[in-house]
C-alpha cells in the first residue's frame, strides 16, 4: 500500500505544475507580508490600553443594552468581546497592537482556500487523467485489488493538501517573525466558548484554526476526487469543486436567512470555526450535528467513488 | 505442457447484447496463441476478461490454476500484459515509468528492471523522458513493464498496430525468444492475417462473439492428408492421368491436382515416363488468409 502512495506521489512531483502550485503559494505569503508591513502605521498605544479597553467595554455593553432581543448574533459577538476584554483587565495582560509573527500567521490562513484550490486541481486529475491518457490499463492490471489502487489515490491527495497547508504555515512563519518578530513573548491566545474565557497556546491556537478552516477544503477536494473516480472527467470535477469552492459559502448563508434546511447543506458545517468564535449559520446547531453531516457527505462521496470506480469496466 | 490459461463459457452482456457467447478455450504453457477476428468481433473484450479490466457476465477465467474472480491477486501476478497502445506517464522517464510498475508487484529488484530495459534494447534511451520516444520505442518500454514480474502468460492485444514493418519484426523476434527460452506462453490478437500466421502456433477465430474456430498454424498432421499440388508441365499428360484415375484441373501454365505427399514422387516417376516435360512442382499451401475467409464466410457474415 505505502508503494502505491510513493508512486502517486512521485507522479504529483515528477511534473512542473506542482512547483508553480508552491511557488504561487510562496508568493502569496510574500506579497501579503509585504503589504502589511507597507500599511502598517507605527505603534502608539503604549501604557494606554487599559483606559481603551475600559472604555470599549463601556460602549459594547451600551450597545449591547440597546439592541433588540432578535439581533442574537450581534449579542452574543459583542458578549465575547466584552468578556475578552474583561479578562485582559483582569489579567494584565495587553492586546495585540500590532503585527507579530503569530498573528501573521492567522492572517495567512485566508489564503487555506489557495491551497485548498490547488488541493482540488490535484484531487480531481488524479484519476481522471489516468484514464483520459490510457494508464489506467496498465493500473488496472497489476495483482492489486483496484480499492487499493483508488485508497493510495485518495491518500496521495489528502496528504497532498496537509503538505500544501504545511507549505502555506511554514512560510508565513518564517516569513512572520521574520518581518514582524515574536511581538512581546506574549504568545497567549484568548478563546471564548461556553462564556468563559481561556487561555490557550498560540501554537496550539494556530494549528486548531489551520485544521479546522481546512474541513472544507477537504471535503471539496473529497468531492472533487469522487467526480474524478465517478465521471473520468477532469475539467467536470475542477469546475464544480472550484464553483463550489468560492460560491458555496456564501449561496448557504443566503438560504440559511431564510429556511431552516439549510443547516443539511453540506457548507453550512464545514465551518467548525463558528462553535469557536462565532455563531453558527443556523440557530440551534451543534459541534455535534456538524460532525455528523460532514461524516454522511464524506461516506457518501466515498461510497460513490468506491462504488463506481471497482466496478467498471475500462473500455476505450 | 501444462495449462497456462483456461476459459471456461464465459459470456459478457453489454447493454442486453451478448458481446461475447460462451468462449472457451485453453492456451498450454509456451505457446503463442492469436485470436483472430473482424472488427467488433470481440478480441478485445475477452482480452480485456482476462486481464481483468472487465467483469464477466458469467463463466469462468483460470490463470495458471487460479480462479480470475475469486484469487484475483494470485492470478494477475501471473499475467503480463499491453492492451492496445502501451501509455506510460510522459512526463517520467522510462527508468522511472518501469519503477512505478516495479513497486506495484511483488520482488522486482533493480537488476531485473536493468535485465529487463536490456532484453528490449532500450538500456541507452532509458533514462530519457518518455515523450521522446517513437511510437517503436514506446511498444518496446510496453513490453518492458509488461516482463517485470516474470509473467506466465503474455497478453498482447494489437501490438503491433502502428509499427514499421521492422518493429514488427522485432516483436516477433521478441515473443519467439520469450516463449521459447522462458516456456511463457502469449496470447495476441490481431486482424491482420500474414502477421498472425508468422507469430502464432495456434489460432483462434472468433466472429460476433462466438469462437468459430481454432486452427494450427504449423500442423503437422495436415501433411498426411491430401494438399494440392501445381505441377508446370506441357502438353502429353492428359491420357495417362485420366488412365490412372488421378483427377485434375487445367490451369495456366500446368495443371492442379490433390495428392498425397508420398504420392507425388510416383506421379513424378509416371509423367516422366511418358515424356512429359515437368518444370517445377509446388506445394500450394492455403494460406491462413483462405482458411479465414473460408470459416468466416461460412459463419454467414461477409467481412468488410
Amino acid at each position: 500500500m505505502h508503494k502505491l502512495i510513493v508512486n502517486e506521489w512521485t507522479k504529483i512531483f515528477k511534473r512542473a505544475g506542482t512547483y508553480v502550485m508552491i511557488a504561487m503559494i510562496l508568493l502569496g505569503v510574500v506579497a501579503m507580508g509585504t503589504l502589511i508591513k507597507m500599511t502598517e502605521e507605527p505603534d502608539q498605544a503604549g501604557d494606554q490600553w487599559r483606559d481603551e479597553l475600559s472604555q470599549q467595554i463601556k460602549e459594547d455593553k451600551k450597545d449591547l443594552k440597546d439592541m433588540p432581543a432578535s439581533a442574537g448574533d450581534m449579542k452574543r459577538f459583542l458578549e465575547k468581546d466584552i468578556a475578552i476584554n474583561q479578562y485582559r483587565l483582569d489579567n494584565e495582560i495587553a492586546p495585540p497592537s500590532e503585527t507579530t509573527g503569530w498573528s501573521f500567521i492567522d492572517e495567512s490562513s485566508a489564503l487555506i482556500s489557495f491551497a485548498g484550490l490547488f488541493a482540488i486541481i490535484i484531487a480531481a486529475g488524479i484519476v481522471a487523467s489516468e484514464f483520459s491518457t490510457g494508464t489506467i490499463k496498465l493500473l488496472l492490471i497489476r495483482p492489486i485489488r483496484r480499492y487499493k489502487i483508488l485508497l493510495s489515490k485518495y491518500v496521495t491527495v489528502v496528504l497532498f493538501g496537509l503538505f500544501m497547508l504545511a507549505v502555506l504555515f511554514i512560510s508565513s512563519a518564517a516569513l512572520g517573525f521574520g518581518l514582524f518578530g515574536t511581538g512581546d513573548g506574549n504568545s497567549v491566545h484568548l478563546a471564548y466558548a461556553d462564556g468563559e474565557v481561556i487561555e490557550q497556546s498560540q501554537m496550539l491556537h494556530l494549528v486548531k484554526i489551520y485544521l479546522l478552516s481546512s474541513i472544507d477544503v477537504l471535503m471539496l477536494v473529497t468531492l472533487a476526487f469522487m467526480i474524478s473516480a465517478v465521471f473520468r472527467n477532469n475539467s467536470l470535477a475542477i469546475g464544480i469543486s472550484i464553483f463550489l469552492l468560492m460560491m458555496g459559502g456564501n449561496v448557504t448563508s443566503l438560504i440559511a436567512a431564510k429556511y431552516d434546511w439549510a443547516k443539511y447543506i453540506l457548507f453550512a458545517n464545514t465551518n467548525l470555526m463558528q462553535y469557536f468564535n462565532g455563531t453558527p449559520v443556523v440557530e440551534g446547531m451543534t459541534l455535534g450535528f456538524s460532525i455528523v453531516m460532514l461524516c454522511i457527505y464524506f461516506i457518501l462521496f466515498m461510497a460513490l467513488a468506491f462504488g463506481v470506480f471497482t466496478k467498471r469496466d475500462v473500455a476505450a | 505442457m501444462g495449462t497456462a490459461l483456461e476459459l471456461k463459457n464465459v459470456t459478457k452482456v453489454m447493454k442486453g447484447k451478448k458481446i461475447i457467447d460462451d468462449v472457451s478455450f485453453t492456451v498450454k504453457s509456451g505457446e503463442v496463441f492469436g485470436f483472430l477476428g473482424p472488427n467488433g468481433a470481440g478480441k478485445t473484450t475477452t482480452i480485456r476478461m482476462i486481464a481483468g479490466l472487465m467483469k464477466m457476465t458469467s463463466g469462468e477465467i483460470f490463470i495458471c490454476g487460479k480462479d480470475r474472480e475469486k484469487e484475483f491477486e494470485e492470478a494477475l501476478g501471473h499475467i503480463g500484459g499491453i492492451v492496445e497502445n502501451p501509455e506510460m506517464y510522459k512526463y517520467l522517464t522510462g527508468y522511472q515509468n518501469l519503477k512505478q510498475y516495479a513497486r506495484m508487484s511483488k520482488g522486482v529488484t533493480k537488476q531485473k528492471i536493468d535485465e529487463v530495459v536490456e532484453f528490449v534494447g532500450l538500456t541507452n534511451r532509458i533514462h530519457e523522458k518518455v515523450k521522446t520516444y517513437s511510437l517503436g520505442m514506446r511498444q518496446r518500454l510496453g513490453l518492458a513493464q509488461s516482463l517485470l514480474h516474470d509473467p506466465d502468460v503474455m497478453i498482447l492485444d494489437e501490438p503491433t498496430n502502428g509499427l514499421d514493418p521492422a518493429g514488427i519484426r522485432e516483436i516477433r523476434d521478441h515473443l519467439r525468444k520469450l516463449t521459447r527460452e522462458k516456456g511463457m506462453s502469449v496470447i495476441v490478437s490481431s486482424h491482420l492475417l500474414s502477421e498472425m500466421e508468422m507469430m502464432c502456433d495456434r489460432i483462434a477465430i472468433i466472429q460476433n462473439g462466438k469462437l468459430v474456430n481454432i486452427q494450427n498454424v504449423h500442423d503437422e498432421a495436415e501433411a498426411e492428408t491430401a494438399h494440392r499440388y501445381f505441377f508446370e508441365v506441357e502438353s502429353g499428360y492428359a491420357s495417362i492421368l485420366k488412365e490412372k484415375g488421378i483427377e485434375y484441373q487445367e490451369v495456366e501454365k500446368g495443371i492442379e491436382m490433390e495428392l498425397e505427399k508420398d504420392q507425388v514422387p510416383n506421379v513424378i516417376k509416371m509423367l516422366i515416363e511418358h515424356e512429359v516435360r515437368i518444370f517445377e512442382v509446388k506445394l500450394i499451401s492455403k494460406s491462413l488468409e483462405d482458411r479465414f475467409l473460408e470459416i468466416t464466410e461460412k459463419g454467414g457474415t461477409t467481412i468488410a
